[in-house]
This record gives C-alpha cells, sequence and structure tokens, in this order.
C-alpha cells in the first residue's frame, strides 16, 4: 500500500526540502517512507540529507543508457529510504524527464509514503510531472502575498490533472497572525486543510549548514515540534500498491521534442 | 492620483523587485506605474500607481479596483515581470491619508524581498508612513479581493490545460 505525495510551493526559498525530509522523518515513525528529489534542475535535498558525496543520484537513472540500478542510488538515512539527485547540469541536461514516470512506479511498490520533493516552479515540464505523478500535494507556504499567489497556482495545476490536496503547511513564519488570517479570509480558496504553521527558526539553517534534516540536528527546536505536528495532521492515506505502479507506467510522458 | 511629470525610464522589467529597484537606483521623487505583464490574469490593464519620495513609495493607489494604500499594492501583485513606468515630478501637497504606505510594504508584498523593504525604508523620508500596515494585513487585503484571487485560480487551470496539451498531460486532465 502507497501513497505518493509531491511537496511543492511554486516558489523558491519556502523550506520545501528542510520541509519534505522533516515531513519524511515524522512519518517514518509509522510508516515505510522514501524521499525522491524530484527537483532534477535545482537538487539540493542531498546537501540536507549529508549526501553530496553520493556516487550514484536519480539523474543517473534518467539517463539513457547509464546501467545504474535503482538500489545504486536509494539510501538508507535517518529511519527513511532517500534517492538523491545530482547537481551536474550536464547530466541535467541529458536526463529524460519522462523515466521519472518509471523510478517512481518501481519505487512505489516498495514503500508505504513517497514523497517527492518537487521544482519550485511550474516553467516546465519535468517541473510539472511530480504534481502530474502524486496522488495528493502538499503545498508549502509563506504567509505572505507572492507565496499564497504562487501556492493557488499549484493547487489549481494539482486539481487539473486529478491530484488531490493533501494540505498546506505554512512554514517559515514570521506573524501567526498571518496565517490566522489566510484562516479566517482565505479559507475558502485552499482546498486542503492546514496542516500546520512552522515558524521561522534559526535551527532549519543550521541544519542545513551540518548537512543534516532539522528532526536530525534540532529535535527540540520550534520547527522540529510544529514539523512532527504537521505530519500527524497528514492523514495518510495508501492506495493499492500494484494500481499506483500501474498509473505511473501509464502515465503518458512524450519524448522532448 | 495621477502619475504627472517626465518620464524617466519606461521598460519591461523581471518582477517587481526589479521595478521598484529601478525607482530606489535613481533616488526618484515622483510617480512609478508598475504593470503586471500577465494582463490575461486579470482581463485589465489595472496598475499600481506610486508615488515616489526619494526613491522610497510613500503611498499607492491601483488603477482597476480604485482601493488605496496596503490594499492597493496587494492588488498590484502578480507574480512575473512587470511594465514600469518612473516620471520625475516634483514633490506635491501632501497625498490623501488612505493611499500612504510604509515605503517598505510594496518591497515586502510584491517582491517578498526584506533586504530591499529595508533598504527602501533607510533613505524614505522621515515622516513617510510608519510601518502600520503589515503583512497579516496585507495578506488580508489580498485575500479580500475575491474576483483577483478567482483571476488568478481561473488562469492557472487554463494553463494547466494548455501545458498538458503542449505536454502530452491530457490523459491526466479532469
Amino acid at each position: 500500500m502507497v501513497e505518493a505525495l509531491a511537496v511543492a510551493s511554486g516558489k523558491g526559498g519556502t523550506g520545501k526540502t528542510t520541509a519534505t525530509l522533516a515531513l519524511g522523518m515524522a512519518l517514518a515513525e509509522e510508516h515505510d517512507v522514501t524521499v525522491v528529489d524530484a527537483d532534477t534542475g535545482m537538487a539540493n535535498l542531498l546537501f540536507h540529507a549529508g549526501l553530496d558525496g553520493a556516487e550514484t543520484t536519480l539523474h543517473d537513472l534518467l539517463i539513457e543508457g547509464a546501467d545504474a540500478t535503482l538500489a545504486d542510488a536509494t539510501y538508507e538515512r535517518f529511519g527513511m529510504r532517500v534517492v538523491p539527485c545530482g547537481t551536474d547540469l550536464a547530466d541535467f541536461a541529458a536526463a529524460d524527464p519522462g523515466r521519472l514516470r518509471d523510478v517512481v512506479a518501481d519505487l512505489a511498490a516498495d514503500t508505504d509514503v513517497l514523497l517527492l520533493d518537487s521544482p519550485a516552479t511550474l516553467g516546465s515540464k519535468s517541473a510539472v510531472l511530480p504534481v502530474v505523478l502524486a496522488d495528493r500535494v502538499v503545498l508549502v507556504l509563506q504567509p505572505t502575498v507572492p507565496a499564497l499567489s504562487d501556492g493557488l497556482k499549484v493547487q489549481e495545476y494539482a486539481v487539473s490533472y486529478d491530484t488531490g490536496i493533501a494540505g498546506v503547511l505554512f512554514n517559515r513564519v514570521r506573524d501567526p497572525a498571518a496565517v490566522e488570517e489566510v484562516e479566517s479570509t482565505g479559507a475558502d480558496y485552499f482546498e486542503g486543510p492546514t496542516l500546520g504553521a512552522v515558524p521561522e527558526d534559526d535551527a532549519a539553517p543550521a541544519a542545513r549548514r551540518a548537512g543534516r534534516p532539522l528532526l536530525e540536528h534540532a529535535p527540540d527546536s520550534d520547527a522540529a515540534a510544529a514539523f512532527r505536528e504537521a505530519a500527524a495532521a497528514l492523514d495518510v492515506r495508501p492506495g493499492d500498491s500494484t494500481a499506483v505502479a500501474e498509473r505511473f507506467r501509464q502515465a503518458v510522458v512524450p519524448e522532448e521534442p | 492620483m495621477r502619475p504627472a511629470g517626465t518620464v524617466v525610464y519606461d521598460r519591461v522589467v523581471a518582477d517587481a523587485g526589479a521595478a521598484l529597484s529601478a525607482a530606489l537606483d535613481r533616488s526618484l521623487t515622483g510617480y512609478a506605474v508598475l504593470e503586471p505583464q500577465d494582463t490575461l490574469l486579470l482581463d485589465e490593464d489595472g496598475a499600481g500607481v506610486f508615488a515616489l519620495r526619494d526613491g522610497a513609495p510613500v503611498a499607492a493607489a491601483h488603477t482597476d479596483t480604485g482601493r488605496r494604500g496596503a490594499d492597493a499594492v496587494a492588488d498590484a501583485a502578480v507574480s512575473g515581470p512587470y511594465r514600469v513606468t518612473l516620471h520625475r515630478h516634483p514633490p506635491g501637497p501632501d497625498h490623501d491619508p488612505a493611499a500612504a504606505v510604509d515605503p517598505g510594504v510594496p518591497a515586502d508584498i510584491l517582491a517578498d524581498d526584506a533586504a530591499l523593504a529595508e533598504r527602501t525604508r533607510r533613505v524614505a523620508p522621515a515622516d513617510a508612513a510608519s510601518p502600520a500596515a503589515d503583512s497579516p494585513d496585507a495578506v488580508g487585503a489580498f485575500l479580500e479581493n475575491e474576483e483577483k484571487i478567482d483571476a488568478i485560480r481561473e488562469r492557472a487551470r487554463e494553463e494547466a490545460a494548455e501545458r498538458a496539451a503542449e505536454w502530452g498531460f491530457e490523459d491526466a486532465l479532469d
């Protein structure tokens, strides 16, 4: 049984990768979790997870003719399986985003929760693909006008592609009153529930510099506690693994022109 | 609030941050008109008009919604490129108090750029509005504009459908 969740924002700087790993670690207490860096153009999950020396990454699986296996690119870290993506632009250029479909299908067969750290943009096919493939999207937003505007766009893309909204996670919150404002004035605009509000916390950049996920680096921080609460609020809805895997394989993704 | 004076700058820039920086870098006194280029989004030619003192916005109005102050800034908030027109004009009589904005608020709301907001506040005249238009107000003003939110959502759905055809995701469409 598996559910694939795309963690998306539509805008950079919302702390999406920190959120992906934090949700992953918190969910791993109860579920078998796999985290994939689906931001193939601007990979950074490897730096957050201390995997910048990883020899084989998702890129190696997306390049035609490469002989790397999924097992080579999968790393057991922090109680989860982590599939990092490389940062080499030449590898990115050679990668076929359509192959992500098969990688995700293979992973889906063998995990409960598949978290896809998605690109902070909707500007290309490879950026939108995780939202198309996932069962539902977790929107990671700051309670600011530009972030809300971009978050609404991601939501509409998701709904258009028949992908559900698992909830909205407010991150890097400096003023809790702004979140309350969204919940009162904007409650009707977002399809999913508010999963939580994570305060801006120096522990997050410190964790990133240390190359460790926030929940590993500063488990007692306010932000870590808020992420754990958000994960508890997320109602994971695992579907039949075979059906999910089959859906990924069937997803129509044409070759690049 | 109508822009007047000599046009000293008129071009399309990548985003609102670049537009506000253009005024700030020139220490311009006069007006800035910021027109989002994604006009499809609003189906209208709405623009944010900002009164400038020494490059810092001190008052704002929106040509389409007619709202003023921080509400007008929220109305002008769209991601993507803006056409910016800068008018040099001597400082006029005090603007309608309802149009006054904290000089850092446009950078905060339109560009989400705290450094630019801080730089703007430092050069703003001492009598410019105090930072009353804080973020929750701006978020509230943005979300209260139901028409605009609907337009953003509708435009995104259209874009998603267009791109599904372009990228071969048609099967995923509802």
